[in-house]
C-alpha cells in the first residue's frame, strides 16, 4: 500500500498577533511549525505503515524553508519526501493549491490512501484536502479521528457534532484528520534527525508535475484574501461596587432592564 | 567539522524543547530544586537514542556518535540552560569528561571508550578540582603511582580527593586528573573500581538538580591503557587544548539562562499594570532593567556564534576568545537574571516565578570552568602579548576594519566601536609605558575592557551581515539599534574607565589622556542612544508577548 501525506509548514499561530494599525500579521520571532493536524495525519500514516508495511510519502508545497517539515517527517519514519516548490505556486488559493498537489500525487503514481490535516492553522479554510479529492476524483472522508485499513477497505472514525460516525470506503480514498483529545505530537530523537539528513529530499517544480501555469498562483486562484484583521474588541464589562445588598439590588435592576427577567 | 546542518540542528532543538515541556515542566523542576534532587531518570532518557540521545552529539561519527560541531553543541547548551542549568551541567559534565579523551586519547582508547559512552549511555564526570587546587591546579595532590609487573608498566594506583565534581555521585565513568611521576595526567576510572567512592551530594545555592560531590580515591588501580594518551604529563595541555571550546559552552549557559530570565521579564512587564499602565511602557523601567541586558545578551550571542564558527573551521585553541565569551556572556546572563527579579518586583522574589531560580543557577557560570577573575587574567595575558608583539597596533588594525565596515554600513555603530578600540590601544600603551600591569587590579580591569571592546566590535560585524545566524530572533532594525547602543556605550566605558585606571595607578594628565582616547568624540557618539533604547524596548515587547 502507498500512502501520501500532505503537510504544510505554518507559523505557530498561538504566537501570531495581528497589527491593528496595518492589518498585517506580526511574524517577528514567530517560529514555523508543522501544522499540528498534519503531524497527526503523518503519525496515522506511520502507524498504518507499522501494521501493513505501507510505504509513506510526504509532500509539501511551499517555499524552500518548508523542507524543514519534510525533514521532520523523514526523521519520524517517512520513506520519501517531496517538496513542491516553484515561484509559479506563489499566491495560490486553496483551489490552485489542491490542483498542484493533485498533479504531484498523479506523478507519484500509485497512491492508495491520501491523508491530509483537517485544516491548516494559518489559512484555516479546511478546503485543500477536499479539493485534492475532487481533482483526483476520489472518495473523501473528512474530520477523521482514526483510520484503519484492511485489504482494500478503509474504515474511518469520523467526528460529528455530539458523537462519532463510522464510515467505510474502498481504496483509493482521501481522509482529513482532526486532532484527538490531548494529542501530543511525536518528536524524533537526535540520531533519527541526523539520519533523515542523509535521506533524499526530492524537489519538484510546476513543470516536473506537468501543471498548467494558468491554473497556478494568483492566475489560477478564484479567491483572493482581501484583508486579515483581528476582530474588534468587545465592549468592556462594567464594574459595580458596594455592599452585598446594594449589589444584589443593582444586579436585579440590570437583569430587568435588559429583559432577562420580568416582574 | 560538523556534518549536521542548520535544519537538523533546528529539529534537534525542537525535540529537546518538546521533551522538556512534557517531562520536566517548571513545577517539576521547582520541586526537584526544592528537594535538592538529581533527576537520574530524566538524564537516562535524554541519553536514550530512542528518546533524544543528546550525548551522541559529542561522540565522533566513527565511534557511533553524531559528530556534532561547536555550533551544534553550543546551541544545545543554550537550549539546555533555558530548561534548567543543573540538567545542563549534568549533560555538560559528560561533554567535559569526554574532552581529554577526545583531544588526547590514543586511537584505540577513543574507539573503546567513545563507543562505550555512546552505546551504554554513560554519564561521565570530569575530576580536576581539589580542596587546595581550584583556580590553581599547581597544588594538585592526587597521585598516580606506577605499578610495575614483570618489569613492565602494568598500571597505576591513584590516591587522593576531588572536590565539587559535577555528576560526582552519579557518573558511570570518571576522568581524573592525577599527578603521575611524569606530571599531571588524566586517567579513566570506572565507578565500580575498588577504593573509589563518592561523597555526599552538596547542598548548593543553585543548580540543585545537578549532582555535585567530592570523590575519594584510595589506592584505586587502573590499567596502564587507562592513562589518557598513554604518555604521562600531558594532562594540563590536554585540559588547556579544549578551554576555548569548553568555555564557549559555559558562555552559552550564561546567555541561555540570561535570555530565559529576560524574556520572562519582558512578557511579565506587558501584563503588570502599575502607575496607570503596563510596566513595559515605562521608559525608566525598560531602559534600566530590560534593554541593557537584551543588548549584552545579543552581543554575547553574536560573539559566541562567531567563535563557534571559527572553531568549526580550521582554527584551533582560541583560548583568549573562549575566555572573552565566557566572561562576557556569563556576566551578562548573571546581570540579566538579577534584574529580572527586580523587574518582577515581589513576585520575582518568590519561588512561584522562575527568575529567582535562574538567578541562583546562573551564578555558577561565573565560577566554574575558571572563575571570571581567572578569565580576566587570561584575556589580559592573551591580548597583552598581541599588543606587545604588534607594537601597539593590534587594536589599531581592528579599528581600521571597523572604520571600513562603517563606510559600508553606517547603521551599526562601527565608527563608535572603532573609537573604542583605539581608546583601548591607547590605554594599553599607557599601561605599558608606565608599567602599570604590575598591579593585578589593572590587569583584571584590562581583561574586562578588552572583552567589552572586542564583543562590541564583533557585534557590529554581525549586525551588518547580510544574513543573521539562526539563533537571532530580533529583526534587523532592532539588531542594528542594539549594535549601536553596545558600540557607543562600550566605547565610553573603555575610554572613561581606562582613564580612571591609568590615573588611579600611575601618573599623567586627565586632559591629555581624554584627548588621547578621543573622549569628547566618543561622548558625541552618545546622541540617539535613548531613541535606540526606546526602539529596542518596543521590539522586545513585540517579539516576547505574554503567553
Ligand atoms: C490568513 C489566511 C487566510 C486565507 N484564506 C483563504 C480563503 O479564504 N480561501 C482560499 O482559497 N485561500 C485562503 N488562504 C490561502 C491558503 O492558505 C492557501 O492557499 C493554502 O495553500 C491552503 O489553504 P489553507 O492554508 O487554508 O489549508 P487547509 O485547506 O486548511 O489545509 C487542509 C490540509 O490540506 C493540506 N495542505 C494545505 N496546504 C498545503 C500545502 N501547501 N502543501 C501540502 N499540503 C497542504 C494539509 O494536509 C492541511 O492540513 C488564506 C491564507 C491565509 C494565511
Ligand atoms: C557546582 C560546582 C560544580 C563544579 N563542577 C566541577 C567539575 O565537574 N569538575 C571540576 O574539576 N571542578 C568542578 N568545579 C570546581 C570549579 O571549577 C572551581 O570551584 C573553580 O575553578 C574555582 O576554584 P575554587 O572554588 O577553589 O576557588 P578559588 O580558586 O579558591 O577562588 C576563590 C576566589 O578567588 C579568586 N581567585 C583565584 N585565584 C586568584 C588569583 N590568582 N588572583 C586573584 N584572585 C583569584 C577567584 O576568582 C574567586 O573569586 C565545580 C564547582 C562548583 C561550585
Amino acid at each position: 500500500m502507498n500512502i501520501v501525506v500532505c503537510i504544510k509548514q505554518v507559523p505557530d499561530t498561538t504566537q501570531v498577533k495581528v497589527d491593528p494599525q496595518t492589518g498585517t500579521l506580526i511574524r517577528a520571532g514567530v517560529p514555523s511549525i508543522l501544522n499540528p493536524y498534519d503531524h497527526f495525519a503523518l503519525e496515522t500514516a506511520l502507524a498504518l505503515k507499522e501494521k501493513t508495511g505501507a510505504e509513506v510519502t510526504v509532500i509539501s508545497m511551499g517555499p524552500p524553508q518548508a523542507k524543514t517539515v519534510l525533514r521532520l517527517a523523514l526523521a519520524l519514519g517517512t520513506d520519501r519526501g517531496i517538496l513542491l516548490s516553484d515561484r509559479a505556486f506563489a499566491g495560490s488559493d486553496t483551489w490552485a493549491t489542491s490542483y498542484a498537489i493533485a498533479r504531484a500525487i498523479k506523478k507519484i503514481g500509485k497512491a492508495d490512501l491520501i491523508l491530509c490535516g483537517m485544516m491548516a492553522i494559518d489559512g484555516d479554510t479546511a478546503q485543500t484536502g477536499p479539493g485534492i479529492a475532487q481533482q483526483l476524483h476520489l472518495p473523501q472522508i473528512t474530520f477523521c479521528e482514526h483510520v484503519a485499513v484492511s485489504g482494500r477497505k478503509l474504515t474511518a472514525k469520523k467526528l460529528m457534532d455530539g458523537g462519532h460516525e463510522i464510515v467505510e470506503a474502498q481504496l483509493p480514498a482521501l481522509c482529513t484528520l482532526v486532532l484527538p483529545a490531548d494529542y501530543k505530537p511525536a518528536f524524533p530523537s537526535f540520531p533519527e534527525i541526523a539520519a533523515a539528513q542523509e535521506k533524499d529530499l526530492e524537489l519538484w517544480t510546476a513543470a516536473d508535475v506537468g501543471a498548467d501555469e494558468n491554473l497556478l498562483g494568483l492566475k489560477g486562484s478564484p479567491t483572493r484574501v482581501d484583508r486579515v484583521y483581528a476582530p474588534p474588541q468587545r465592549a468592556r464589562g462594567t464594574v459595580h461596587q458596594g455592599t452585598a445588598a446594594e449589589l444584589v439590588e443593582k444586579l436585579v435592576c440590570i437583569l430587568k432592564e435588559e429583559n432577562f427577567i420580568k416582574c | 567539522m560538523t556534518t549536521i546542518d542548520a535544519v537538523s540542528r533546528g529539529l534537534m532543538l525542537d525535540s529537546l524543547k518538546e521533551y522538556a515541556k512534557r517531562r520536566i515542566p517548571f513545577d517539576c523542576i521547582r520541586e526537584l530544586d526544592r528537594e535538592n534532587e538529581f533527576p537520574a531518570e530524566i538524564l537516562k532518557e535524554m541519553y536514550d537514542p530512542g528518546v533524544l540521545g543528546v550525548h551522541l552529539l559529542l561522540i565522533p561519527r566513527e565511534h557511533g556518535g553524531l559528530g556534532g560541531g561547536t555550533v551544534d553543541i553550543y546551541r544545545v547548551c543554550e537550549a539546555l540552560a533555558r530548561i534548567d542549568l543543573g540538567i545542563a551541567t549534568s549533560v555538560f559534565a559528560t561533554f567535559l569528561g569526554t574532552d581529554p579523551l577526545r583531544v588526547g586519547g590514543t586511537e584505540a582508547q577513543q574507539r573503546k571508550w567513545m563507543r562505550k559512552i555512546a552505546e551504554e549511555k554513560l554519564l561521565v564526570a570530569y575530576g580536576a578540582t581539589e580542596a587546595d587546587a581550584g583556580s590553581d591546579l599547581v597544588n594538585l595532590r592526587t597521585r598516580a603511582e606506577q605499578v610495575v609487573k614483570n618489569g613492565k608498566l602494568a598500571g597505576y594506583k591513584i590516591t587522593g580527593n576531588k572536590q565539587w565534581i559535577s555528576n560526582g555521585g552519579v557518573a558511570d565513568l570518571y576522568t581524573i586528573l592525577a599527578l603521575a611521576p611524569g606530571g599531571p595526567s588524566w586517567f579513566l576510572v570506572e565507578r565500580d573500581a575498588t577504593g573509589f567512592s563518592a561523597n555526599k551530594h552538596e547542598d548548593k545555592h543553585g543548580i540543585r538538580l545537578s549532582n555535585t560531590a567530592g570523590l575519594s580515591l584510595d589506592d584505586v588501580y587502573v590499567p596502564a591503557d587507562q592513562l589518557i594518551g598513554e604518555v604521562e604529563g600531558q594532562g594540563l595541555q590536554q585540559a588547556q587544548a579544549v578551554f576555548g571550546y569548553t568555555r564557549l559552552m559555559v558562555a552559552a549557559f550564561g546567555m541561555g539562562a540570561g535570555c530565559e530570565a529576560l524574556e520572562t521579564a519582558v512578557r511579565y512587564s506587558q501584563q503588570r499594570i502599575q502607575g496607570g499602565g503596563p510596566l513595559s511602557q515605562k521608559q525608566g523601567y525598560t531602559h534600566k532593567l530590560i534593554v541593557p541586558h537584551a543588548v549584552a545578551l545579543e552581543a554575547s550571542r553574536a560573539y559566541i556564534h562567531a567563535i563557534a564558527l571559527r572553531l568549526d573551521g580550521e582554527e584551533h585553541g582560541l583560548q583568549t576568545e573562549g575566555a572573552i565569551g565566557k566572561y562576557y556572556a556569563t556576566e551578562a546572563g548573571n546581570n540579566a537574571a538579577e534584574d529580572a527579579i527586580q523587574a518582577l518586583g515581589g513576585y520575582g522574589y518568590t519561588r512561584d516565578f522562575p527568575v529567582e531560580k535562574i538567578k541562583r543557577d546562573v551564578k555558577i557560570a561565573c565560577i566554574y570552568e575558571g572563575t571570571n577573575e581567572i578569565m580576566e587574567m587570561t584575556i589580559y595575558r592573551g591580548r597583552w602579548q598581541e599588543h606587545l608583539k604588534s607594537r601597539g597596533q593590534y587594536y589599531i588594525g581592528m579599528a581600521a576594519e571597523l572604520d571600513a565596515l562603517h563606510a559600508q554600513n553606517a547603521n551599526v555603530g562601527a565608527d563608535s566601536a572603532a573609537l573604542g578600540l583605539r581608546a583601548l590601544a591607547r590605554i594599553l600603551e599607557d599601561c605599558r609605558a608606565q608599567r602599570l600591569t604590575r598591579h593585578q587590579n589593572v590587569t583584571f580591569k584590562l581583561g574586562e575592557l578588552i572583552a567589552a571592546a572586542e564583543v562590541a566590535a564583533n557585534f557590529c560585524k554581525t549586525a551588518a551581515a547580510k544574513e543573521y545566524n539562526e539563533g537571532v530572533r530580533m529583526d534587523r532594525a532592532c539588531c542594528e539599534a542594539m549594535s549601536r547602543v553596545c558600540a557607543r556605550e562600550t566605547a565610553f566605558d573603555v575610554a572613561s574607565q581606562g582613564i580612571k585606571l591609568v590615573l588611579g595607578a600611575g601618573t599623567g594628565s586627565a586632559a591629555e589622556l581624554s584627548q588621547a582616547v578621543s573622549l569628547v568624540e566618543i561622548e558625541d557618539r552618545q546622541r540617539g542612544v535613548t531613541e535606540d533604547k526606546d526602539l529596542i524596548a518596543a521590539k522586545l515587547n513585540e517579539t516576547f508577548r505574554p503567553r
